[in-house]
């Protein structure tokens, strides 16, 4: 299992997901919440979301280890 | 020095100046930004805005941003400040200060860490606008801005 993360906007269309998922890349995860969340699939295509293993930003085919933290991220908006 | 702090309470300018001020007797140039909250955003005035932030990894991308200002200018100094929570119009925001020898590499190394913390750093905006509450959403500009410092290597 993995725990996942989601931020900015993702997080309003994330409120059901559950908090960690059986998979083996974030390509997986987001097939896997796409099945059962269109409206959230939809977003985690969009080019601009990027992903973060365990507070690293990596490739949509990273290996994911047991544990690993998933985050999805929005394009930032700070300062 | 290198200061980095995230944090829900307001910070104090003067006093931030003052600590890169008295790094040094070297230090002959201090450059710092301090950021607002607007009181609009797109076409209607807001009432409040919440930040959000990815706890531990928003450290982490700042320190990078720090540590890449170290490698490209010769700064004595510098500090990092970022606003979480809810914040009211006029309200300071964020804080980015350097303390050099020289202007040149305090001016550039400032707005560097700024361009590069709007694109870069795990901040995410919602406004509440009329009892309405949005994400604010990326702008192409600060995304032009942050991408000229890459062209420079």
């Amino acid at each position: 299992m993995v725990n996942l993360l989601f931020f900015g906007r993702l997080g309003d269309f994330a409120a059901d997901v559950p908090a960690s998922i059986e998979a083996s890349t974030p390509a997986q995860i987001r097939e896997l919440l796409a099945a059962d969340f269109p409206a959230l699939g939809a977003e985690l295509h969009e080019p601009q979301v990027l992903v973060s293993v365990n507070q690293m930003i990596v490739s949509w085919n990273q290996k994911l280890a047991e544990g690993s933290e998933v985050a999805f991220l929005p394009p930032v908006t700070g300062g | 020095m290198n200061s980095l702090r995230i944090q829900a309470e307001d910070f104090d300018l003067a006093a931030e100046y003052q600590s890169l001020r008295q790094l040094s007797s070297a230090v002959g140039a201090v450059v710092t930004f301090t950021g607002l909250v607007r009181d609009f955003e797109g076409q209607g005035s807001i009432d409040s805005l919440s930040l959000q932030h990815y706890p531990g990894m928003t450290e982490k991308l700042l320190q990078e941003i720090v540590d890449q200002a170290n490698s490209r200018w010769n700064l004595l100094g510098t500090c990092v400040i970022h606003r979480v929570g809810k914040l009211l119009p006029c309200d300071q925001i964020v804080f980015v200060g350097v303390a050099s020898q020289h202007r040149a590499d305090a001016f550039e190394a400032a707005q560097f860490m700024m361009d590069y913390l709007k694109t870069q750093a795990t901040f995410w905006k919602k406004v509440d606008q009329d009892g309405q509450q949005h994400w604010v959403e990326s702008k192409d500009s600060d995304q032009a801005a942050s991408q000229r410092w890459a062209n420079d290597d």
